[in-house]
């Protein structure tokens, strides 16, 4: 063979290889569908299996509102308004919750909503082990009291449970298909979407078109909805920007180009960050037993300059760990600690650590390098010396909630009372490892556990109360930065990290 | 031929199943708490111990990893611990991605560096300083601020090229063209960058070689030598680099992917990894490791074709 021969062969086989390696790769991720009856929105996460009992919360909500419907819907503001379920009651002992259903809903695959399509949704959710699964866990059982009505059996009352039936827990899919692995790959549900997997990519690309007959046609407002994962900050700026989506979060950082592209901002508070003081019995830093010393800590930080360096000012600082939109919250408590270096030291003093003590803390690539420098910085300012730990990323949190250290830094959710309880105050909450108690909070705690008006007057109680007793050191309340494009309106959801998919609209 | 294909594809199985062994115990030790992962923060000590058992996470590392060595065999490498996807159908959907623009970089690179770095290597002068310096400046740019400028210049400002997202060949190949060419125009600066040099070198030094000079003294003219004598003696110092860069690509393309919110394998090494998605983590290995393999054999295969010195017989 000649050698031109050769290097046409090379040649060939290299034109060859790169056809090749372009075909495949299933759907086209690139471009928007257009116009004002398509919407397509940069998701920070991927989906989790289809399988309702995997459904998790916060930014995975859209994607499971797209084929299923909830039990109970609710709404931007928090109010709790009827889906599958067209009313719900409490028994006296609060232990028993009843739905009244639905009798006009089908799921995409022809079979019929009912009491035991729930039952067997509820059974599949604890069974199945998923992410929130620990919802249900008062739960013990659902009863098919007809067709139409449910009942839920709880082994001790549970205040969030109508909030828990109005997102994952609350999400019902066929009964035919919740066995079936094809479920974890294509959702088969009720709800006002399904999914086209010839234009879905998994891990990259969702995309649903309008269901036909479906019971709720006010909840489709658009033909198509298309879900792109793109955990990147830049390239969710960026398809932003170029119209390539309609809608996504960003940061701080992204602000200035994105306004300036005339994208439309909206805030949202959702979680709080600062320090958890784990060791309140003292039983790691004897210190920390100590509520002066506490206190101290509370008035070391200067909230408002860590806010300002690492968010560039998008939040609010706060000394409460409630949010705004939940009954605890308290405006007198917003500012109960200001930055006074000077106090901290004198209450140190008082507590009999004038020379200060030493604090092992863990720190993570998650967090802004600049919280722990400022920590460090102020704490030793008032004669604590920190010391860091770096840890990575889920062996940072592990090590946490293992209750390897007698504090962090962390970001959490601000749900309601209960809610906020179960995750962080309550004896048994996965962020209370040292299981810290006593006897006022957990009277308080009880009386929340009722629900109610004395719920909510308790839960501020509570409130009040562990912000004195400096349980935590609350930084501030984080702004959500969601933009969006004006060829839509967005309504925030209350305590979510991004609006529910009914919450979008083709602008007017 | 035949017997050195065996030979290598022989030594090739050994590496596969000495790395796999390896990063599958590696992945054992740290794999205490990928029930707590998968779970999340909320996740109660009586759900983690079964997702534990579900998952096969109790059981002792040599039956776990029999386990798994027992489905790789068969070509079953797994589902995801996560959302339950097939292990092999999440590489198959990804892989022509990232290899289409890994491919694509590769080959322009290749044509960019063989002509700067013949263009450096015989013309020498003003042309070669100039190629040195775009080498050096090439590689101090890391390829994720080159993504940066050209999205914001060419995709953003000048709407001349989508900024994010991937439209597979079969789809609209000049759709496809368009969504590829900003990754790969961010992959080739650093790549054109040290294969030129590598060219130039190569070039220089055949080129100095008694039997160049001698074919000059016969009367063949310089474009001849080049072309039919030098740059066969310089390819395959040079072809072992670009095999050597293939390599690297891969890893390399990861950043860029995920800039450009490409679906290939890069954003699904980095979640995978990240979360402990230990199926997915074996399988991405496997497919690694079999394309350094095919890629090393080729490039061995070519070199002996090209210059017959470095056959193996």
């Amino acid at each position: 063979m000649t050698y031109k021969r050769r290097i046409s062969a090379l040649a060939a086989a290299a034109v060859g290889a790169l056809a090749l390696s372009a075909c495949g790769g299933g759907a086209s991720t690139a471009g928007s569908d257009g116009g004002s009856k398509s919407l397509t929105l940069g998701s920070v996460v991927e989906a989790s299996a289809w399988d309702p009992a995997q459904a998790h919360v916060g930014h995975y909500i859209p994607m499971y509102e797209a084929a299923y419907d909830t039990l109970i819907l609710r709404s931007p503001d928090g109010q709790l308004e009827p889906m599958l379920a067209t009313d719900w009651s409490w028994s006296k002992d609060k232990k028993l919750f009843t739905l009244n259903l639905r009798d006009d809903v089908t799921f995409s695959d022809g079979a019929t909503f009912d009491g035991e399509a729930v039952k067997a949704n509820f059974e599949h959710f604890k069974k199945d082990n998923g992410p929130q699964a620990s919802t249900m866990q008062n739960v013990e059982s659902v009863e098919v009291v007809d067709a139409d009505t449910v009942a839920y059996h709880l082994s001790a009352p549970d205040p969030a449970l109508p909030i828990y039936l109005s997102n994952a827990a609350g999400f019902m899919g066929s009964p035919q298909a919740l066995e079936s692995q094809a479920i974890d790959s294509v959702p088969v549900g009720s709800g006002p979407y399904v999914m086209d997997e010839s234009a879905t990519i998994a891990g990259s690309q969702y995309t649903f078109k309008k269901r036909e007959g479906y019971w709720n046609p006010e909840l489709q407002k658009f033909d198509t909805v298309t879900f792109k994962v793109m955990p990147d900050t830049t390239a969710r700026l960026n398809a932003l920007v170029s119209g390539q989506i309609d809608a996504a979060l960003l940061d701080p950082k992204s602000e200035a180009q994105a306004s300036g592209a005339g994208l439309v901002l909206t805030k949202q508070q959702v979680d709080w960050q600062g320090m958890f003081l784990f060791d309140r019995a003292g039983d790691q830093v004897k210190a920390l037993g100590d509520v002066k010393v506490r206190q101290a800590i509370n008035h070391a930080i200067d909230r408002k300059s860590i806010l300002d360096a690492v968010l560039l000012g998008q939040g609010t600082v706060t000394s409460q760990i409630f949010g705004e939109s939940t009954s605890a919250f308290d405006e007198s408590l917003e500012n109960y600690y200001d930055y006074d270096p000077a106090k901290a030291k004198e209450l140190l003093a008082e507590a009999g650590y004038a020379d200060g003590f030493t604090l092992k803390m863990p720190s993570a690539t998650g967090f802004d390098p600049v919280i722990y420098s400022s920590i460090t910085q102020q704490l030793g300012a008032i004669g604590i010396t920190v010391k860091q730990e770096n840890l990575e990323g889920n062996e940072f949190r592990n090590r946490v909630l293992s209750g390897d250290y007698p504090a962090s830094y962390y970001g959490i959710f601000q749900g309601e009372p209960w809610i906020a309880i179960g995750h962080h105050v309550g004896k048994d909450a996965a962020f209370n490892p040292q299981g810290y108690t006593d006897a006022t909070s957990q009277k308080l705690i009880d009386r929340v556990q009722q629900g109610g008006k004395d719920g909510d007057d308790a839960a501020k109680e509570l409130n009040r109360y562990v912000t004195e007793q400096a349980w935590f050191v609350p930084f501030f309340r984080v702004d959500q930065m969601f933009f969006n494009s004006k060829d839509i309106t967005v309504q925030q959801q209350i305590q979510q990290a991004v609006p529910s998919l009914y919450n979008y609209a083709p602008a007017a | 031929m035949l017997p050195f294909i065996l030979r290598r594809l022989g030594a090739g199985i050994v590496l596969l199943f000495a790395i796999t062994t390896i990063t599958y115990v590696m992945l054992y030790f740290s794999s205490k708490n990928i029930a707590h992962n998968i779970l999340g923060e909320f996740a109660t000590p009586e759900q983690i111990a079964a997702k534990q058992a579900e998952l096969g996470l109790d059981q002792p590392l040599f039956a776990r990893y029999a386990d798994w060595l027992g489905g790789a065999l068969t070509g079953d490498l797994g589902r995801s611990w996560f959302n339950s996807e097939p292990v092999l159908q999440a590489l198959s959907s990804r892989l022509p991605v990232t290899l289409s623009i890994v491919v694509t970089a590769l080959l322009v690179a290749t044509l960019l560096a063989a002509a700067l770095g013949i263009a450096a290597a015989v013309k020498r002068g003003w042309i070669d300083r100039a190629v040195q310096f775009f080498s050096l400046a090439a590689d101090a740019l890391p390829s994720f601020v080159i993504a940066i400028i050209l999205v914001t210049v060419l995709a953003i400002g000048l709407g001349l090229f989508p900024a994010t997202g991937y439209v597979a060949f079969g789809s609209n190949p000049s759709l496809w063209l368009a969504s590829i060419t900003l990754p790969v125009l961010a992959l080739i600066f650093q790549l054109t960058a040290s294969s030129a040099q590598q060219f130039r070198s190569a070039i220089i030094e055949v080129r100095r070689r008694d039997y160049v000079r001698t074919l000059r003294s016969r009367g063949l003219g310089e474009r001849e030598v080049l072309v039919k004598h030098v740059l066969r003696s310089a390819a395959p110092p040079a072809l072992t680099i670009l095999s050597l860069q293939f390599i690297g690509l891969l890893g390399g393309s990861v950043i860029v992917e995920q800039i450009f919110a490409l679906p290939g394998i890069g954003p699904l090494a980095i979640a995978s990894t990240t979360k402990g998605d230990i199926p997915v983590v074996m399988g991405i290995v496997v497919y690694t490791v079999i394309m350094v393999i095919i890629v090393n054999l080729i490039v061995d295969l070519v070199n002996g074709w090209l210059n017959p010195k470095v056959r193996v017989s």
